[in-house]
């Protein structure tokens, strides 16, 4: 009896072990590919932003020297009224606190609006379209639709008196345009999470609501808000992370100018790297966009997980 | 039983004529990649510039026997896009344009750029053109291809006619100029400013910096010379002249410079600053005429340099091509026009009239090399993108030309 037990015991023990070592076969080319071109990148990145040119280790003194540099944060600027150039830092912050609110908030309208109207899907396509561009063309895009004489947006602003200039080559303008342009090429993606997390959205809520004589204003922010919260979650941190390394639009649009204010993080590792091959200050760039990211996508796949547990 | 023989041969057969078809093939392909050699050829040039390139290339296939395939990457592109290819031993090209001559000394310095000393003899180009890459030893690692000089502010001959005005001889009548264009109808601006990645405004800068400062101060700055006397004068001549002339509105706002020259061809603009290559992009040259700011002893330029890749798989030939295209292809490329030989042979009588025209303005000039080409690197993006905030902003001149000089105190 006792060796049928122990029997039992060692075949079943045997079974897991095979699983586990079938598994992790599975997932070894993986993490190699992973290792090789992810990890290891990372850790050589942040090394090199801990050593100095002439070998020693100091962070301290890289990092003051990014952090005390005009191009990342422009004390005078910022000391004279906010005068741009403000310094990639802040031009990423400010791009966050425009844009972020305006996509979420105007995804959501467009998917609650067009849920139900007739040719929604060719509708909701034409939006899409934004995404599907390569930045590279929105950049040139977004560099015409601000034009002095062939703009869309001056022209439009001219029926209301406003003087048609060319926003993209001035520094107070600059930066504006392209994160309103970017809220046109970015919208499509919330539009579409949202889309999809309506129709998930069980019909016997806001049936029971009506019964209930809730007004639509109340079936929003009770039913509507509240259960779309996974997907706002997903579409707050996607956004962020993408104004975080947005690059390929400024590089076409400004290339950062004019005298920089409308630099961005992202391009200004770029010149650091390839302008000036000075890839301490590159790498110190990289890590600090790295620990951005972390703190921005860490809660997220804990939410996601503690969504997935509930 | 005749019908079952007969289908057992046909997959025979058709194997056979399979296998026939592909020896075929393959052998003409073997015996083509032995005879032609491809070489790859990288160059700056598209639209009527390629246009006017193009023959060139189709010459030199012809004299030289070998294949070119031609691919169009901006040098402003080259700058970042080689120094992350060399490391890795491998160019996009076997022969590559360049205006950098900082980036081809140190591509020379790294082994990344053939010594071609064989192949360029100085003293058949014009004097200086192939110092500047010329290394420490003396060994030569470009050979110039033409030259595009920024000889001074175009304007159409018939706009003037039209509207009674003449060249300045003086900085009084060239402000009297610009005065009365600027109160023609129709007229937006009195100069139309070009823009790109940057280098129409600086080629504007230069010409402004060597009319006030001689062509000394832009050897003295190309040089890296660090003096505050020196740096005083560059000051001098932005607050003094060329900001003053941005502030009271003489210049237009920074436009794409292709878009900028249509509109001062069709009357928006009096005048136009550009190097000499415009007169191959006009429909008519002979409407054009140029002058300089009134004294400029000195004339900026840049050269197209041609440099092979020490990464090549046919050494011999891309020599070859590089000596042709430096010698014998400058004679045809002059005749296309928008461009100046720097092969001293090139006769004057294949050039366009416009370019000598050109040539009788610029004779007594010295020759200056542009100068964000000699230092490249991180001053020529900032000394770009400065300008282009100082073109808008000119009131911002102290902050623009601190963040110049700490630039260049960097490059140096």
């Amino acid at each position: 009896m006792v060796s049928l037990f122990k029997n039992t015991f060692i075949e079943k023990r045997t079974i897991v072990l095979k699983k586990k070592i079938t598994r992790l076969s599975f997932l070894l080319p993986t993490l190699i590919l992973l290792a090789i071109f992810i990890l290891y990148p990372a850790i050589s990145t942040l090394y090199l932003s801990l050593v100095t040119p002439s070998g020693n280790i100091d962070p301290i003194s890289n990092y003051e020297d990014v952090f005390g540099r005009r191009e990342i944060i422009n004390t005078k600027g910022i000391s004279q009224g906010f005068e741009f150039p403000l310094g990639a830092l802040l031009h990423n912050l400010l791009w966050i606190i425009i844009h972020l609110p305006i996509t979420t908030f105007l995804g959501l309208i467009l998917a609650i609006l067009l849920r139900d109207v007739k040719g929604n899907a060719v509708i909701k396509s034409i939006i899409f379209l934004g995404m599907v561009i390569p930045m590279i063309v929105g950049g040139l895009i977004v560099r015409f639709m601000f034009d002095k004489y062939v703009g869309i947006i001056p022209s439009f602003l001219n029926i209301f008196g406003v003087i048609p200039k060319n926003w993209t080559i001035y520094p107070e303008t600059a930066l504006f345009s392209m994160i309103l342009g970017s809220i046109w090429l970015w919208t499509g993606f919330s539009m579409i999470l949202y889309s999809a997390g309506l129709s998930t959205i069980p019909q016997s809520y806001y049936e029971a609501a009506k019964v209930d004589g809730a007004s639509p204003m109340r079936i929003f922010f009770s039913i509507t808000l509240p259960m779309l919260k996974p997907i706002t979650t997903v579409v707050i941190t996607m956004t962020v992370l993408w104004e975080l390394k947005i690059f390929d639009l400024v590089y076409v649009a400004t290339m950062g100018g004019p005298g920089g204010s409308s630099n961005v993080l992202a391009l200004q590792m770029y010149l650091y790297a390839f302008r000036q091959y000075n890839f301490t200050r590159a790498s110190v760039v990289a890590t600090i966009l790295m620990l951005i990211t972390m703190l921005v996508a860490i809660p997220m796949i804990k939410s996601s997980k503690g969504e997935e547990r509930s | 039983m005749f019908k079952e023989k007969n289908l057992n041969r046909q997959p025979i057969v058709g194997l056979f004529v399979v296998l026939f078809l592909t020896f075929f093939i393959l052998s003409g392909i073997f015996v083509q990649a032995q005879d032609a050699v491809t070489l790859t050829l990288i160059h700056p040039w598209s639209g009527a510039e390629w246009e006017q390139f193009e023959p060139v290339i189709k010459e030199a296939e012809t004299a030289l026997g070998i294949k070119i395939e031609a691919r169009a990457i901006r040098s402003e592109d080259l700058v970042t896009l080689l120094p992350t290819q060399w490391p890795a031993g491998t160019a996009p090209g076997d022969v590559i344009f360049l205006t950098v001559p900082s980036l081809i000394l140190k591509g020379a310095e790294e082994g990344h750029v053939m010594d071609v000393t064989d192949v360029v003899n100085p003293g058949d180009f014009v004097p200086g053109s192939v110092g500047y890459v010329t290394a420490e030893n003396g060994k030569v690692f470009a050979a110039p291809f033409a030259e595009g000089v920024k000889p001074g502010f175009w304007y159409r001959k018939s706009f003037f006619q039209k509207n009674g005005l003449k060249e300045p001889t003086t900085w009084t009548e060239f402000i009297d100029l610009l005065k009365a264009i600027q109160e023609i109808e129709g007229i937006k601006a009195a100069i139309g400013s070009g823009n790109g990645t940057g280098w129409p405004l600086s080629d504007v800068t230069e010409h402004f910096l060597v009319a006030f400062g001689g062509p000394q101060l832009l050897n003295e700055l190309a040089s890296g010379n660090k003096s505050e006397e020196t740096w005083s004068l560059v000051e001098a001549i932005f607050k003094g002249w060329l900001a003053k002339l941005i502030g009271d509105g003489y210049f237009s706002e920074p436009i794409e410079w292709t878009t900028a020259q249509d509109m001062w061809w069709n009357g928006d603009f009096g005048l136009f600053f550009m190097g000499n290559w415009l007169t191959a992009m006009v429909e008519d040259p002979s409407d054009l005429g140029i002058f300089p700011i009134p004294g400029t002893k000195g004339i900026t330029g840049a050269i197209d340099f041609l440099t092979a890749s020490a990464y090549t798989e046919h050494p011999e030939e891309t020599k070859a091509l590089l000596e042709w295209l430096s010698t014998e292809g400058q004679k045809v490329r002059v005749k296309f026009g928008g461009t100046v030989s720097t092969y001293r042979s090139v006769p004057l009588d294949l050039y366009p009239p416009a370019e000598k025209m050109l040539a009788a303005k610029t004779s007594e000039m010295e020759p200056l090399f542009d100068l964000d080409d000699v230092i490249g690197g991180e001053f020529q993006t900032t000394f770009w993108d400065q300008l282009k905030l100082l073109w808008v902003k000119p009131e911002k001149v102290d902050d623009v030309l601190e963040v110049i000089h700490d630039a260049y105190l960097e490059a140096f």
